[in-house]
């Protein structure tokens, strides 16, 4: 073979090294280009149905109880001054008896707006503001307008991406959710042909594997030796179900390997130990389901170190019945979120390498409906068709993001609530993989390309 | 001569053609049965239990008595709230085996007569005969690991795809 030959084989067989995909631990090719931008994403699915009145537009009782009385109440969120009269949204004094009288200290110096990039104005465009359509939009990037409960999302989740197109363990994506109902459970993968189970993220309700249910029915569960009892019984079933070997029929698991077994096993076990000893790290105040779970997902970040955590609240829907209890719950909200983020912050691994990403799943009527509480406010829905249930904002802070950041506003919208799923995407630098996909909603963008 | 040749060579093709017409004479039998598919014994098993009844079935197979309806819908909710499903019913096979009520058969009575010890194990969590193939496995597998408990065994059978499965 002469030079010239021999150079333009080798570069031929070069390039085709460079341009070829390659083989996934799991399995599968994979054409990533884009290196991450971050290791860690947490997204807060914020916080059970949102309005804008009282969140990002800081009007406190003036945009809903005809009272003149504006200020903010998620102060470690966003940037503004608390309102300075009535107020119910706090602690209660109970020597006094007083509802909510004394306001949450702020967890963070600086808000995160002030650290990160808003969106105050975004559009949840499409189908009802149920929790699960808001829920599933926010982990999909598509919208569910026919689709009911008890049902998996259609499109891919997150995870599933992450896992398929990324190579992620099981164990590096999670979904802590404030409970089991509501169809959560069953946001951790879809029924998509392409992806689904294998694909899936882990799930998580503490509030459920810790409490009652768990205690009686997992807590204390014998430490079987890891290589000698395992080994067995592992063994054992590995032929029997080599002789069960009908395509699919398996307890539905999550291709977790068996050190992610065993790692999830035992977390179980060291968590109960904590919860025994009552050192679940928890928020300052931590009075409600939102604020345990986010104390019980700091606890999922510290031991796995997840490359991606989705954490949903839902307490703040009590605004169907209660306004005084809403505002509580969002101002409790808010402390939790300025918790986890200032928690990540702790985690060596995660510090100055975690982007958080805060959105509600759906925002809240216009007009409230007849029930008044102990203040005489009245309560608000989410109804299906109304506008004021289409605005949400978005929230992105944390490494690589832009400081103090507004982009958007009342007059303006930017943004779409299937824009989360193509932004982590971004983030892990798949969102070429994911569009390819065909499978997100139209206007889904990332935020990044939003900015 | 043209002739005498031809006749000959018209002998020997009638003579090679009647070879391979009558050559194989081999009576063909048909028996009348119609084709079978030879199926394993579990394939009938497609169809995921629901979780409710996968824990009430775990829970007699275990403990040979029926679970109350507020511990069952306890253990449902347990259940629910771990997404790897594989994960928690180890879990919840752990802590049953914790309390020390399982009904287990004693190692003695497993290593004396393993064969029996067997067939209950598919009959108890199976519900059906173990093939000569599995029994020989089984046996075999007892019998070379001093180290394995019934209680292994009850684990690996409660927690395998086919208890899943009815």
């Amino acid at each position: 073979m002469d030079r010239r030959k021999f150079i333009k084989k080798s570069a031929l067989v070069t390039g085709g090294v460079i341009g070829m995909p390659y083989i996934l631990p799991s399995g599968l090719l994979n054409a990533q280009t884009t290196p991450p931008m971050t290791e860690h994403v947490v997204f807060v699915l914020f916080a059970g149905g949102v309005r804008q009145q009282e969140s990002v537009l800081q009007r406190y009782l003036a945009g809903s109880q005809n009272e003149d009385i504006e200020g903010n109440i998620m102060y470690n969120l966003l940037n503004g001054q608390p309102p300075e009269d009535k107020i119910a949204y706090g602690t209660d004094d109970t020597q006094n008896n007083i509802i909510g009288a004394h306001p949450i200290d702020p967890i963070l110096q600086n808000s995160l707006e002030s650290q990160g990039t808003l969106f105050p104005e975004v559009r949840f465009a499409r189908g009802g503001a149920g929790h699960f359509n808001g829920l599933s939009t926010g982990v999909s990037g598509n919208y569910y307008i026919t689709q009911g409960l008890r049902n998996r999302p259609e499109s891919p989740t997150i995870f599933e991406y992450l896992r398929r197109h990324a190579g992620f363990k099981a164990t590096d994506c999670w979904f802590v959710g404030v409970g089991i109902g509501g169809s959560r459970p069953l946001l951790n993968f879809s029924d998509h042909p392409d992806y689904g189970r294998r694909y899936g993220g882990n799930f998580l309700a503490p509030l459920t594997t810790f409490g009652e249910p768990g205690q009686k029915h997992f807590m204390d569960f014998k430490n079987y030796h890891p290589e000698s009892d395992w080994e067995t019984i592992r063994e054992i079933r590995t032929f029997l179900n080599n002789n069960f070997a009908a395509d699919g029929l398996e307890i539905p698991h999550l291709y977790n390997s068996v050190d992610e077994e065993n790692k999830i096993r035992e977390f179980i076990r060291y968590m109960f130990d904590k919860v025994k000893q009552d050192q679940v790290i928890l928020p300052p105040v931590n009075d409600n389901r939102d604020l345990k779970t986010i104390g019980y997902a700091v606890e999922v970040l510290r031991y796995f170190k997840p490359k991606l955590l989705v954490v949903d609240l839902t307490d703040i829907d009590v605004c169907h019945s209660d306004f005084t209890a809403y505002l509580k719950n969002l101002h409790r909200a808010d402390h939790g979120v300025g918790f986890l983020w200032r928690e990540i912050q702790r985690i060596p691994e995660m510090q100055d390498n975690t982007i958080m990403l805060v959105m509600p799943e759906h925002g809240r009527d216009m007009d409230p409906n007849p029930i008044q509480d102990l203040n005489d406010w009245y309560a608000y829905d989410h109804s299906a068709g109304n506008e004021n249930t289409r605005r949400i904002f978005s929230l992105m802070v944390g490494a690589g993001i832009d400081a103090g950041l507004r982009i958007g506003g009342s007059e303006n919208p930017v943004g779409d609530a299937s824009d989360i799923t193509p932004t982590i995407a971004d983030i892990f630098g798949i969102k070429n993989q994911v569009k390819s996909a065909g499978l997100l909603d139209p206007n889904a963008r990332s935020l990044f390309d939003r900015i | 001569m043209n002739t005498l040749i031809s006749d000959n060579f018209k002998m020997a093709l009638l003579l090679v053609v009647s070879l391979f017409l009558f050559s194989c004479t081999e009576k063909e039998y048909v028996y009348e049965i119609a084709p079978q598919d030879i199926l394993p014994v579990n394939s009938e098993k497609d169809k995921d239990k629901t979780k409710i009844q996968y824990i009430s079935i775990l829970y007699t197979n275990l403990f040979r008595q029926a679970m109350s309806p507020n511990d069952m819908l306890d253990a449902l909710k347990a259940i629910e709230s771990v997404g790897d499903k594989q994960i928690a019913f180890d879990i919840l096979v752990s802590k049953y085996m914790n309390t020390g009520e399982v009904v287990l058969p004693s190692n003695e009575e497993m290593r004396t007569n393993p064969e029996k010890f067997v067939r209950d194990l598919y009959k108890r969590f199976f519900v059906r005969q173990p093939t000569e193939a599995e029994l020989t496995w089984m046996k075999n597998y007892i019998q070379s690991r001093p180290d394995a408990l019934p209680e292994h065994f009850y684990f690996a059978f409660a927690t395998s795809n086919e208890h899943f499965h009815y």
